[in-house]
C-alpha cells in the first residue's frame, strides 16, 4: 500500500487485536482517537478485521467545496446559445416544463455572461469563474449531474448523506468511519464555518447513526476556531495543574479496579484534548504564510467575503498539509442570498462568485505546487441547478434535472468534459450522474469500495450509497 | 492458510462479540458440540448471516428458487430435483455437499459473496440434519412459555429468581459470581438509575447508618416514588419516539405542543401507569371510550399519547407530497414498528424482507392505518369536569327544547301530524360542472367526519338563538354546520371524507372569526407558500361568503377539507377567544361559482308537524323556518325560565375552554387500503389493494381489519393481544437495558432474525410473563429487577473474569457504566446546588453558541444554564440540537433508538475542561465551599460526598492539598489565604467535574 500506509486504520493483524483486548491502560488510546473506535465495540472490530483500502488509494484527503443554494450551469459552465437565441420565448412551447419549487415560470432566460475557452483543453467557462478558469486543465468538468429533490433541504441531506431524510450519517463521517484521521491532534472531518449553514442545519455533517465520533467538528477560521478549545483558566499552569490532579485522580481509580478499558480510553481522552488546545489554534495562524500565498487566496482582496473564503480555503490547505481526511468548506454570507437566486440573478451570482473564485483557484494552484494536488481531491458542487427560463423576470428557479460540478486532483483526468443536456440546459441527454455515483467515485479514489462500506443499522448493512452508486469511469485517469 | 486465518478470525470475533454458539477462543481447541443443537441459537444464526440474502424470503433476491427460511423450502426437492435438508440423513442434503465442497464453483456460500462457514458451523449444521433437522419458528415469535426455575438450594447468592436464572449462566460458562457492593456505590447506582441524579449527602448518611435488612429496599421505594424518576425514565422513551420539538427541515418549525407530550410521560411514569395502556394511549388515545382522567388534574392523559406519531419531521413547500407522505408514513411505521414490537417493518417498503418473515404487504397494510389517520390539533388539557358541564349543557338545552315544544303544542290548531322529513340528502350531483361535498343546510352533517366538540354530531338546524341577555330565545338557527353548537371558543374541527381531485376549484360558503379552511392533499399539512398557501384561508367574515380555492394543479390528488374554529400561525394551532366558524355547504366545480339549491324535498309543513320534529330533533328545514315565522310573529311565546340558565352555563362553558391549550395528536378518517408501491415508489403502484392488517407472521394477526376508520384501535389490540409473543418481551428488556446498560437481547429495538439472540432466553420470558401478569407495572417490574443480588453485585476489573468474558454477557460483576449526557448536565447542577427542581412546562429555549447558525435560528439565544432546569426540559430543536447532548451520544431524533452509543471523542473532554458552564458550575460550588466555616480536610471531605458520594481518602486529602497550594502560588495568593480564596476553590471544583469516577458508574 506503499506511502498512503501512514493512517492509524490500517487492516490489523490478529495479534494486534488479542493485544488490544488484553492489555489494558494505554492500548484502547489506540482506539480512541478523532474518528476512531468508540470503545471495545463489537460491530467497531468486526470493520476493522475487514481491509479498509479495499484497493490502492489515489488521494488521502477530500476537499468538499459546496456552492450552497444551486449554482446555474447554463451561466458557469454549460454554454447554451439556444437560450440567447430564445430569450424571452415561451418555454412551454419548446419543451415539457416540470412543477418548479415557486411554479411561478418566466420566458426563457439567456445567460448574461460570455463565456471563454480555458486551457489547453479549451474548457468553456464564463465570465463569473475567470480564477478557476485558469485551472481548467486540472478540472473534470461533468455536466450531467442530476438530484432527487427540488427542495434545499432534502436535496442538501441527500447531496451529504445520501439520502434526502434528515439523520443518516454525512459523506464525511463516512469517510472517517472508513479511514480515521492521519492526524492524533485533529479530527479527521473538519467543516469549515464560512458563514452559511446550509438549509437543514448541522445535521448535514452529522454521524447519523453512525457513532458520535464520526460527526464533522465545526471549525471557524478564527483565533478561536473550535468549541471550548480555549482554555478558561488564566494561564496555561493553571491549567496544567488542574490536569495533573485529574490525571493522578484517575489514575489511582483505575489502579483500584484494575481493569477498566472504557475508564481508560476516557482518559487518554483528556490527553488528546489537551493536546488538540495547542494544535487546532494554531492552524488559523496565517501569519506563517508568505505574502504571496496569502495573495493567492485573496486574502488581500478588497472585497471581505473573498478575503473570508480565501482563509478557509488556506485553512483547508493547512489541514490537507496535517493528514485531515475530510473538509468542507460553506460557503459566505455575502450580500445577496447563497447560490440561490430566484430572483436578481447577475447580482446574486456575481456576489458569491467573486467571493469563492479566486480563493478556489488559489486553493488548487497551491496545492499543486506543493504536490499536494496528487494525494487530495477537490469537489465542487452545489446541490442541484437552476432552470434556463426565468422565474419571474430576472431569477431561476431550481432545477434537479441537470447540473455541472467538477473535481480536480489525484485520480481526476484534468481538462475532461463528461455528459450532456439538452440544447437549453435544462436535462441530461447523455452520461446521466448522481448523487450516489459522486460518492461511489470519491470512496473509490480514497480506495474504498462503496458496496463494503457498510454499518449495521436497523435491520440492515447500510451504505452511503444504499443500493445504487456507479464510479464514474470516465473522469478518472 | 488464507482460510485458516479467516477461520481464527471468525472464531476469535464470534469470542468477542460473545455470539453464544462460541465460547472457546483458541484455534487449537476442538470446539466441543452442543449435546442437542438447537435452531434457533446454533443454526438459524448461521442461515442468517450467509444464506438469506440469496435464499430468505425475499422472492426478489432468491436464487435458485431455493429457500432456506422455510422448512418445507429446505426439505423440498429444489430446480436439481435434490432436497437441500433431508433430515436425519446429512449423506443426501445438498446442503452438507455444497458447504463442504472445495471446489468454488460448487461451494457454498459462493466464494464472491465473501462469506465463509467456519469449520464449527458446518459440524453444527451436519449435526442438526443428524438430529432430525427440527425447525422452528425464530424465537421471538414463538409465545412465551412460563420458564422453570433453576435449582438453587445451597447457594446464598440469590434475592430472586432473576438470580436463580443468571447464576446458573455464570456456572455453565465456568465463571464465579463476585460479591455485592458497598453501600455507598449502590446507593449512587440506584440514585443515577432511577432518577438520573446524584443522590443527595443526606441520603447517602441515611442509608449508610440504617442496618434494618431492609434499608436498601426502603432506598429502592424511596427513588422510585421520587418526581425525578419519571424525569429519567420519560427521556429513555423519548429515545425510542424521536422526540423533538421542531419539524427540522428548512425552517424548523415548531410542532405544536409537544412538549406536554414529554410532560404526559413524566406523569404518566411517575404513576406507574400500566404500560399496556401507555401502547394502548400511544396508538390509539384520541379514540377510547374511557379515557384516563388524570386523578389531580382532572385532564384527559390518554389523547396526549398520539402526539408520537406526529414527532417526526416535516418537509419545507416539497415539490412531490405523495412522496413526502409516504416519507412521512414510512417514518411513522418505523417507530412504531420498532417502538412496540422491535421490528424493522420498515425494511419490507421496497421488497419482502430479506431476513424476517415481513413480506412488503405486511408493510403496506399497516401503511393503510396511517394513511387513514389524520394529524389534528387537540386540546391537552379538557377536563372530566369540563365533559360533564357539556353533559349538563346539553341536558338542559334538550329539557328546554322539550319544555317548550309542550308549552306550543295545545297552542296550534292543526293537528295533523305528517312524518317530518329526514333532512338527509341523497343527490350530490349537479351536472358534470360542480358537484356537492357536504350540504350542511339539513339537519346532518352529510358523512363528514366532526372531530373535538365544537362541531357536535348534527347541522345547527333547530338549536336555539338567544338574545344578547339570554333571556329568551328569539328563534331557531337555520341548518349549517356551526362550532358554535357548544359556544364560541370550543375546540374542534370538521373534515370530509377523502375525495379525488376532479375539478379546478373547492368552493365553501361559510362565515366565522378567526375560522381556518384548509384543502388537505395526501394528508400534507404544512401548508405554505410559495407552492401550498392557497390551499389554507383563514375566515372572518360576520355574513356568509363564498369561499373559493383553485385546485387545479392537484387534480387526481387524494384530499380532503377541513373546517375548524381557530389559526395556524407558523403551523402553530391557537384557539383565540370567541373563535368560530360554519359552514352552509362545499362544492367542488369547474369555472364559476355555482348556487346549490337546498336540500330536502320541498314540502308545505303543518305546525304541529313541525313543532313534534322539533321536538324530536328531527325537524327539517322548511318546519325550523314555520316555527321561527310563529316565533316572530308572537303566536309562539319562546320564553321559558330556564332559558337564562341554559344561557348562563353556555357562557360558563366558553370561558372554561379560555385556558385550552393545543398539541398535534391523531384523529381518525376513513379508512384507507393501500396499494403496493412497487420497489417503494409511489409512482407505481399495484392494482389490488391491501387491506389494514397486523403483520401476517404472528397467527393472530392476519385478519384485516374491519374498523370504518384508520383501524388503530385493531393494532392496539393486535399489538396488546395476550398470544402477542413480542409486546412484553420487548418491554421488560428494554427496562433491563436501562439497569444493567445491555439488554437481554442486546439489540434492543431488533428481535428479529438479525437481531442479537437473548443471552438468558428463559429469564427473559420469566420476566415477560411477569410483566403482564403484575398489571405491565413498570415500577413492579423495575423493582424486582434493582432487588436481585446480580443487580447489587462489584463492579470489578478482574482480569480472569476480562478473559473468560469479556463483555460481561454472564453479569458476574456489574459493568461500568458511563453517566448519560442528561445525568452528567444535571449532576453538575445538582452538585453545584443550581439545580431548579422545578417540573414540567414550556421548554428552556437552547442555548446558542457562535457554532450554530443557519435557517430557523431563533431571534435568542436560552441562558448558559438552561436556567439550571433539568435537561429534559431544555428545548429539543431538530435544527439546533445541543452540542453537549450529542457529544455525549444522545441520538439525533428521526428514528427508534433504545439504545444509546457510548462513544469517548475529545468534545467531551473539551466541553469538560472548558466550557464556560462547567466552570461557572464549578464556581458556584466554589462559593459554598469558602462560605462555609469549614478546615482544608472539612472542606474536601464536603465536596467528596457532595460530588462522589464518598469521602476522600488521607492520599486524596493529601493531592488536594498540593493543588490548592500550587494554584495557589500561580494565583500569587499566599497559602493561609487560599482557604478563602474562591478562585482556588473553582479550580478545584472544576478538577472533581472532570474526573472520570464523577462521570462513570463504578
Amino acid at each position: 500500500m506503499g506511502k498512503a500506509n501512514h493512517h492509524i486504520y490500517r487492516p490489523i493483524s490478529r495479534r494486534e487485536m488479542l493485544g488490544i483486548c488484553k492489555s489494558g491502560f494505554g492500548s484502547l488510546a489506540f482506539l480512541s482517537l478523532f474518528g476512531s473506535m468508540p470503545q471495545s465495540k463489537a460491530g467497531e472490530f468486526k470493520r476493522l478485521m475487514q481491509p479498509i483500502r479495499h484497493h490502492i488509494p489515489k488521494v488521502k484527503h477530500v476537499i468538499f467545496l459546496y456552492m450552497d443554494g444551486g449554482v446555474s450551469q447554463v451561466d458557469s459552465f454549460d454554454p447554451k446559445p439556444r437560450l440567447d437565441q430564445e430569450n424571452g420565448e415561451d418555454p412551454n412551447k419548446k419543451f415539457k416544463v416540470d412543477d418548479t419549487q415557486f411554479g411561478n415560470v418566466g420566458k426563457i432566460l439567456k445567460s448574461p455572461w460570455k463565456f471563454r475557452q480555458y486551457g489547453e483543453c479549451g474548457m468553456p467557462v464564463s465570465e463569473l469563474f475567470p480564477h478557476i478558469g485558469s485551472c481548467a486543465d486540472d478540472i473534470a468538468l461533468i455536466r450531467s449531474m442530476v438530484s432527487d429533490f427540488p427542495e434545499h433541504t432534502n436535496a442538501n441531506y441527500f447531496l451529504h448523506t445520501g439520502s434526502g431524510i434528515q439523520g443518516r450519517p454525512s459523506m464525511g463521517a463516512w469517510v472517517t468511519y472508513g479511514l480515521g484521521s492521519e492526524n492524533q491532534n485533529l479530527p479527521g472531518y473538519v467543516v469549515l464555518d464560512g458563514g452559511l449553514v446550509p438549509p437543514g442545519g448541522l445535521d448535514n455533517f452529522n454521524s447519523g447513526f453512525l457513532p458520535a465520533s464520526y460527526q464533522a467538528s465545526i471549525l471557524k477560521a478564527s483565533a478561536s476556531p473550535l468549541a471550548n478549545i480555549q482554555p478558561q483558566e488564566e494561564s496555561q499552569a493553571l491549567q496544567d495543574q488542574k490536569l495533573a490532579l485529574i490525571s493522578r485522580m484517575d489514575k489511582s481509580l483505575i489502579g483500584n479496579l484494575g481493569h477498566a478499558d472504557a475508564v481508560e480510553s476516557a482518559i487518554s481522552n483528556y490527553e488528546l484534548a489537551y493536546r488538540m488546545q495547542s494544535s487546532v489554534p494554531e492552524l488559523t495562524e496565517f501569519s506563517r504564510e508568505s505574502k504571496e500565498t496569502q495573495k493567492l487566496y485573496g486574502l488581500m482582496s478588497d472585497d471581505p467575503y473573498t478575503r473570508n473564503y480565501g482563509a478557509q480555503c488556506l485553512l483547508a490547505r493547512r489541514l490537507v498539509e496535517r493528514g485531515v481526511r475530510f473538509i468542507e468548506l460553506t460557503c459566505p454570507k455575502v450580500k445577496a442570498d447563497r447560490w440561490d437566486q430566484h430572483s436578481g440573478l447577475k447580482d446574486g451570482h456575481e456576489r458569491n462568485a467573486h467571493a469563492v473564485d479566486q480563493p478556489i483557484a488559489g486553493l488548487i494552484k497551491d496545492l499543486k505546487r506543493r504536490g499536494l494536488l496528487d494525494e487530495t481531491l477537490v469537489v465542487w458542487t452545489g446541490e442541484f441547478g437552476r432552470t434556463p427560463f426565468a422565474q419571474g423576470t430576472d431569477g431561476r428557479d431550481h432545477n434537479p434535472s441537470a447540473f455541472s460540478m467538477w473535481m480536480a486532483g489525484g485520480g481526476i483526468k484534468g481538462g475532461t468534459i463528461y455528459g450532456h443536456t439538452d440544447e437549453y440546459g435544462y436535462r441530461v441527454v447523455e452520461n446521466k450522474t448522481t448523487i450516489h455515483d459522486i460518492h461511489a467515485t470519491m470512496l473509490h479514489l480514497l480506495g474504498v469500495d462503496h458496496e463494503r462500506l457498510t454499518f449495521h443499522f436497523g435491520g440492515r448493512d447500510v451504505r452511503l450509497t444504499d443500493v445504487h452508486g456507479h464510479i464514474i469511469e470516465g473522469i478518472l485517469t | 492458510m488464507k482460510m485458516s486465518r479467516i477461520k481464527v478470525i471468525s472464531i476469535f470475533l464470534a469470542f468477542l462479540m460473545g455470539s453464544l454458539s462460541m465460547n472457546r477462543c483458541t484455534e487449537s481447541e476442538d470446539p466441543s458440540m452442543p449435546e442437542t443443537v438447537d435452531f434457533n441459537f446454533h443454526i438459524r444464526p448461521v442461515l442468517v448471516k450467509n444464506c438469506y440474502l440469496c435464499h430468505g424470503p425475499d422472492p426478489s433476491s432468491r436464487k435458485s428458487e431455493l429457500r432456506l427460511d422455510t422448512f418445507e423450502g429446505a426439505t423440498g426437492t429444489g430446480e436439481s430435483g435434490l432436497a437441500a435438508i433431508v433430515p436425519g440423513r446429512p449423506g443426501k442434503s445438498e446442503v452438507i455437499r455444497r458447504i463442504m465442497h472445495h471446489n468454488p464453483d460448487e461451494v457454498m456460500p459462493p466464494p464472491e459473496s465473501k462469506l465463509t462457514l467456519s469449520e464449527r458451523e458446518k459440524r453444527l449444521i451436519e449435526k442438526w440434519i443428524d438430529d432430525g433437522a427440527v425447525w422452528k419458528p425464530h424465537w421471538s415469535f414463538i409465545s412465551l412459555v412460563e420458564p422453570t426455575v433453576p435449582e438453587t438450594s445451597g447457594t446464598k447468592q440469590i434475592n430472586n429468581e432473576i438470580d436463580a436464572f443468571v447464576l446458573k449462566k455464570i456456572k455453565e460458562n465456568g465463571l464465579e459470581p463476585v460479591g455485592t457492593a458497598g453501600k455507598k456505590t449502590l446507593i449512587r447506582r440506584l440514585s443515577y438509575l432511577l432518577t438520573g441524579l446524584p443522590p443527595k449527602v443526606e441520603e447517602v448518611k441515611r442509608f449508610v447508618a440504617d442496618n434494618t435488612p431492609d434499608a436498601y429496599e426502603k432506598l429502592v421505594d424511596y427513588y422510585l416514588s421520587s418526581p425525578h424518576f419519571g424525569e429519567h425514565w420519560a427521556r429513555h422513551w423519548m429515545d425510542i419516539v424521536r422526540y423533538a420539538e421542531t419539524k427540522g427541515h428548512e425552517f424548523d418549525y415548531q410542532i405544536t405542543g409537544a412538549w406536554r407530550y414529554r410532560d404526559y410521560l413524566i406523569r404518566a411514569l411517575n404513576s406507574d401507569v400500566p404500560y399496556d395502556q401507555l401502547v394502548r394511549e400511544h396508538l390509539a388515545g384520541d379514540l377510547l371510550t374511557n379515557p384516563r382522567w388524570n386523578k389531580e388534574t382532572g385532564i384527559n392523559e390518554s389523547v396526549l399519547g398520539t402526539a408520537f406519531f406526529a414527532l417526526g419531521e416535516g418537509t419545507h413547500s416539497p415539490v412531490d407530497i405523495r412522496k413526502d407522505e409516504a416519507d412521512r408514513i414510512d417514518n411513522m411505521i418505523d417507530v412504531t414498528s420498532k417502538a412496540f414490537q422491535a421490528l424493522t417493518v420498515s425494511c419490507s417498503r421496497c421488497h419482502d424482507h430479506k431476513f424476517d418473515p415481513i413480506p412488503t404487504a405486511d408493510y403496506y397494510a399497516m401503511y393503510g392505518v396511517m394513511e387513514s389517520s389524520r394529524f389534528s390539533p387537540r386540546m391537552a388539557n379538557l377536563t372530566f369536569q369540563q365533559t360533564e358541564d357539556i353533559r349538563e349543557f346539553q341536558k338542559t338545552k334538550e329539557y328546554i327544547r322539550k319544555k317548550l315544544a309542550a308549552n306550543w303544542i295545545g297552542k296550534e290548531t292543526d293537528h295533523t301530524v305528517k312524518t317530518p322529513a329526514t333532512g338527509q340528502i341523497t343527490a350530490h350531483h349537479h351536472g358534470e360542472k360542480s358537484q356537492v361535498l357536504g350540504d350542511f343546510r339539513g339537519s346532518g352533517l352529510d358523512g363528514w367526519k366532526s372531530d373535538g366538540l365544537a362541531f357536535g354530531n348534527h347541522s345547527a338546524l333547530g338549536e336555539p338563538i338567544f338574545d344578547q341577555k339570554g333571556e329568551k330565545i328569539t328563534g331557531l338557527s337555520e341548518g349549517k354546520a356551526s362550532s358554535l353548537i357548544l359556544g364560541a371558543g370550543i375546540p374542534g374541527a370538521l373534515r370530509s371524507p377523502d375525495f379525488v381531485i376532479d375539478h379546478d376549484f373547492i368552493g365553501i360558503r361559510a362565515l366565522g372569526k378567526n375560522g381556518t379552511i384548509r384543502i388537505i392533499i395526501d394528508n400534507f399539512q404544512l401548508i405554505q407558500d410559495p407552492i401550498y398557501g392557497a390551499l389554507m384561508k383563514e375566515v372572518n367574515s360576520d355574513t356568509w361568503h363564498n369561499y373559493k380555492i383553485d385546485v387545479s394543479k392537484w387534480k387526481g390528488r387524494k384530499a380532503y377539507v377541513e373546517i375548524l374554529p381557530g389559526v395556524f400561525k407558523k403551523h402553530e394551532y391557537n384557539l383565540p377567544e370567541g373563535a368560530f366558524i360554519e359552514a352552509a355547504y362545499v362544492l367542488v366545480f369547474d369555472g364559476a361559482w355555482r348556487e346549490i339549491p337546498e336540500p330536502g324535498e320541498p314540502e308545505v309543513p303543518s305546525l304541529s308537524g313541525a313543532i313534534a320534529g322539533w321536538a324530536a330533533n328531527k325537524g327539517s328545514t322548511e318546519q325550523i323556518r314555520l316555527i321561527n315565522q310563529k316565533i316572530t310573529q308572537g303566536t309562539l311565546d319562546a320564553r321559558l325560565p330556564g332559558i337564562k340558565e341554559l344561557f348562563t352555563k353556555r357562557e360558563a362553558l366558553e370561558k372554561s375552554f379560555e385556558g385550552a391549550a393545543y398539541f398535534i395528536g391523531m384523529t381518525d378518517g376513513f379508512g384507507i387500503n393501500s396499494p403496493v408501491f412497487i420497489r417503494g415508489s409511489h409512482q407505481h403502484v399495484s392494482e389490488h389493494r391491501i387491506p389494514r392488517a397486523f403483520l401476517s407472521a404472528l397467527t393472530f394477526g392476519d385478519t384485516a381489519f374491519q374498523s370504518p376508520g384508520s383501524g388503530r384501535e385493531e393494532l392496539t389490540e393486535a399489538i396488546l393481544n395476550p398470544k402477542n409473543p413480542l409486546t412484553s418481551r420487548v418491554m421488560v428488556n428494554r427496562i433491563w437495558h436501562h439497569l444493567f446498560g445491555r439488554g437481554i437481547v442486546e439489540t434492543v429495538d431488533n428481535f428479529g432474525l438479525q437481531g442479537k439472540i437473548p443471552t438468558h432466553p428463559a429469564l427473559l420470558d420469566y420476566l415477560a410473563i411477569k410483566f403482564q401478569r403484575e398489571r405491565w407495572s413498570i415500577k413492579n417490574m423495575i423493582k424486582y429487577i434493582v432487588m436481585s443480588r446480580t443487580f447489587q453485585r462489584r463492579v470489578v476489573g478482574d482480569d480472569d473474569l476480562q478473559k473468560k468474558d469479556p463483555q460481561n454477557l454472564w453479569l458476574a460483576h456489574y459493568p461500568i457504566r458511563r453517566l448519560q449526557a442528561e445525568s452528567i448536565r444535571d449532576a453538575i447542577l445538582a452538585i453545584s446546588g443550581n439545580l431548579d427542581p422545578r417540573m414540567y412546562g414550556e421548554p428552556v429555549p437552547i442555548h446558542l453558541t457562535d457554532f450554530m447558525t443557519g435557517p430557523g435560528r431563533p431571534a435568542e439565544s436560552g441562558p448558559p444554564d438552561g436556567h439550571g432546569r433539568r435537561s429534559i426540559y431544555i428545548a429539543v430543536r431538530r435544527n439546533f440540537l445541543s452540542p453537549m447532548m450529542l457529544a455525549f451520544d444522545r441520538p439525533i431524533p428521526f428514528s427508534t433508538f433504545g439504545k444509546r452509543n457510548v462513544t469517548n471523542v475529545p468534545a467531551q473532554s473539551l466541553f469538560l475542561m472548558n466550557d464556560p458552564f462547567v466552570m461557572q458550575e464549578a464556581g458556584s460550588m466554589a462559593a459554598e465551599v469558602v462560605e462555609q466555616d469549614l478546615g482544608f480536610e472539612e472542606r474536601i471531605q464536603w465536596i467528596y460526598m457532595r460530588a462522589l458520594s464518598r469521602p476522600a481518602s488521607e492520599k486524596e486529602v493529601m493531592h488536594a492539598r498540593n493543588f490548592v497550594n500550587q494554584q495557589a502560588a500561580s494565583y500569587k495568593i499566599s497559602p493561609d489565604k487560599a482557604l478563602k480564596e474562591i478562585k482556588v476553590w473553582n479550580d478545584y471544583c472544576h478538577a472533581i467535574f472532570n474526573l472520570k469516577e464523577f462521570i462513570y458508574l463504578i
